[in-house]
């Protein structure tokens, strides 16, 4: 019974995300088209070397980045909407576009000469840098803030709690790029390596590289400082409430051992108030692991994506900018169907 | 016997004490009131208030520079006189400087490390890190300030009209806002500012003006959905039902009541928010997506970003600052959370 509603509830969010996903493309496409500035001179400007023939090669690159048509006219923003969906034939009579799985070129990431290299590529291959360091970030840091906020919860006012209180203030007062600096710092004085990433990290396939995993050991370390601070302290304030519900007390008071009392009837209703916080914090985190990224020299998705704001490569922004949004709403499907797991009363 | 007379003892007294907390005064006095009795709430009241005064003392003294002062009619940073403002201590001698212009470059002392003469260093431009910090705090915290509040009152209009309304209007904010916070913040926030970066040439107030408005027009969905989940328990009040008798106008009765009434936990937000806005817009700047003439704690830390292993102390004292901005405001809004909903903490 309750599977086939799970299986049915699933699938209504799945179909869910497509529409806030085409939400987000229109806001994105809106924002670059209503932005200052000719794309077109952004591109040529990130052109390496000379240029003897500037207007020849204005509409030239006009045509090619799909903004100007043949006779130099350009195109209309909804045309080039339906270009980048998909919908309708490019300059080159073909349909590419995000339904084929195309995304695009970039105009700073660059092959031979002036190609632009295919976005689709560049983020299937740095994808998997990314979700190598936040999904396991995130699954440790849930943990340990779960396990510190029982602690701290059922010692309420001991010496452990007042102390984890005040480092998770601390914590959470820092902001993450220094907190990602200060890591770094520390471990420069303690082991002599600041984990700044270096290129023989990188060499593919890289799972099977060992110097990958040490590289990998600084930038987890602060996602997993950063996600703690935030979830330890709701865990122990969520906790703290359910233990002074009248059930606790009843359950005491049929002379269950503390133990019993904790895990089997307080944690377990804490639980879904922490989910609901593990899905608050998703934004947070991924914000927070495009910044780790940054300083680290990660070269994830999220080092591309700051690398193309800071280059105003815009077909490489709207792209990165949509990825983001599938991987925070997949991730909150996860979320949102772990209560079903947790919660036995949870029905849909 | 004597158990139970201790109790109701004490459980009368407890009762006194709160009547003596609120009778009288208005809401401000008594939440204040409630604060006074946490002390970790005391001490994040206690930074802001001191920050604040050095932001308050740090714009005045650079107004009477660009008063009286020469005011660096070429705009040169190397033009050294033309910096006036210097504070020393009375009865020393005048090298002994304490503060100096922020853009004033001492010549010759690049680098220091702290010293009797430069308490915080100076750095590799030739600035006296003291008085950037000391200056800095002013359009640090008024950014912070500014962008949240401006973003809670769009967010408590959108969510109050949206609310009161409701159909095809509060059918898109919704939407709208579904598909706004899909998109984590801070990314948003970076991908709007390095489109529009552009524009900041041609509007007053530069680029931190064109930051502060982006990030009110993303982030007003969190203070929409508070302020419009109370009005919908508002509206079928009955003294919202009276007034619309008496014949009031719906401005009038979003404005003048329901507004009022939702306030509380958008101050909450707010004040935890300034935190979160200080942190973001610091972050801005550390990627360079910041304005590097600017004098605030973000650009500082960000030009400086690189040299903590050789010169720890010119990104040290930024980074310190915002710190601690950041924990008072924590500690603050934690505390007025719990004073102005004492229910909650039971």
């Amino acid at each position: 019974m309750i599977k086939i509603s799970l299986r049915s509830y699933a699938l209504r969010r799945l179909l869910y995300i497509f529409p806030t996903l085409f939400g987000i493309s229109i806001i994105s496409f809106a924002l670059i088209a209503a932005s200052p500035g000719d794309p077109i001179q952004i591109r040529l400007g990130l052109w390496i070397g000379e240029q003897p023939d500037y207007e020849e090669v204005y509409d030239e690159i006009g045509f090619e980045i799909g903004i100007l048509d043949e006779n130099g006219e350009p195109i209309g923003v909804v045309i080039r909407y339906f270009r980048w969906l998909g919908l309708m034939k490019n300059q080159y009579g073909v349909r590419s576009g995000i339904f084929q799985g195309n995304l695009g070129k970039s105009w700073f990431f660059t092959q031979s000469g002036n190609d632009g290299k295919p976005i689709s590529d560049i983020i299937v291959g740095r994808l998997w840098y990314t979700l190598f360091l936040t999904t396991p970030a995130f699954i440790i840091g849930t943990i340990l803030a779960t396990v510190i906020g029982v602690v701290q919860a059922t010692r309420q006012y001991s010496m452990w709690d007042k102390g984890v209180t005040l480092a998770s203030l601390i914590g959470f007062s820092m902001p993450v790029f220094w907190l990602a600096k200060l890591v770094m710092l520390a471990s420069f004085y303690l082991f002599d390596f600041t984990g700044a990433t270096q290129g023989d990290a990188f060499t593919e396939p890289f799972i099977t590289n060992p110097r990958f995993y040490l590289f990998l050991i600084l930038p987890t370390i602060t996602l997993v400082l950063t996600g703690l601070v935030f979830l330890a302290r709701l865990t122990r304030s969520q906790l703290l409430d359910i233990l002074r519900q009248d059930y606790i007390i009843t359950a005491r008071a049929k002379g269950l051992n503390e133990r019993r009392v904790i895990y089997k009837h307080a944690f377990r209703n804490a639980m879904l108030p922490i989910i609901t916080v593990v899905g608050l914090a998703l934004p947070g985190l991924l914000g927070g692991s495009v910044m780790v990224e940054g300083v680290y020299g990660w070269p994830g998705l999220g080092s591309v994506f700051l690398t193309s704001a800071l280059q105003r490569d815009q077909p490489m922004m709207m792209a990165t900018n949509f990825v983001f949004g599938a991987m925070f709403l997949g991730f909150r499907l996860l979320v949102d169907l772990s209560y079903a797991f947790v919660d036995p009363r949870v029905r849909y | 016997m004597s158990l139970i007379n201790e109790a109701i003892i004490e459980k009368e007294t407890r009762i006194l004490d709160e009547i003596k907390l609120v009778e009288g005064s208005n809401l401000w006095a008594i939440v204040m009131r409630r604060m006074k009795k946490s002390q970790m709430g005391m001490i994040g009241f206690y930074i802001v208030m001191a920050l604040l005064g050095m932001a308050l003392v740090a714009f005045l003294i650079l107004q009477y520079d660009a008063l009286f002062g020469l005011n660096n009619p070429t705009n040169d940073p190397y033009d050294i006189l033309n910096y006036y403002i210097e504070i020393w201590i009375p009865g020393t001698q005048k090298y002994i400087r304490l503060i100096a212009h922020p853009r004033y470059i001492i010549p010759g002392d690049q680098t220091l490390p702290p010293n009797a003469q430069y308490p915080f260093g100076t750095d590799t431009r030739g600035f006296d890190i003291l008085s950037r910090t000391f200056f800095g705090s002013t359009l640090s915290l008024v950014l912070g300030f500014v962008g949240q509040i401006t973003t809670s009152v769009l967010g408590m209009i959108i969510g109050a009209v949206s609310g009161y309304f409701g159909g095809f209007f509060d059918d898109f904010i919704q939407r709208l806002n579904e598909v706004i916070s899909a998109m984590p913040g801070f990314i948003l926030f970076i991908f709007v500012v390095a489109i529009f970066r552009d524009i900041a040439q041609s509007i007053p107030g530069g680029l931190y003006m064109v930051i502060i408005v982006i990030f009110a027009l993303i982030g007003w969905g969190g203070t929409s959905l508070i302020v419009r989940s109370k009005i919908l328990s508002l509206k079928q009040t009955e003294f919202i039902e009276a007034e619309r008798a008496l014949g009031a106008k719906d401005a009038r009765i979003i404005f003048r009541h329901i507004i009022p009434n939702s306030l509380s936990p958008v101050i909450v937000v707010t004040t935890l928010g300034i935190a979160n806005t200080i942190i973001q817009i610091a972050a801005l700047a550390f990627f360079g997506l910041g304005d590097a003439t600017a004098v605030t704690w973000g650009d500082d830390l960000a030009y400086h970003r690189d040299n903590l292993l050789t010169y720890w102390w010119m990104p040290t004292w930024p980074a310190l600052m915002i710190f601690i901005t950041i924990l008072g405001f924590n500690l603050m809004g934690d505390a007025l959370l719990d004073a102005l909903d004492p229910k909650q903490k039971s």
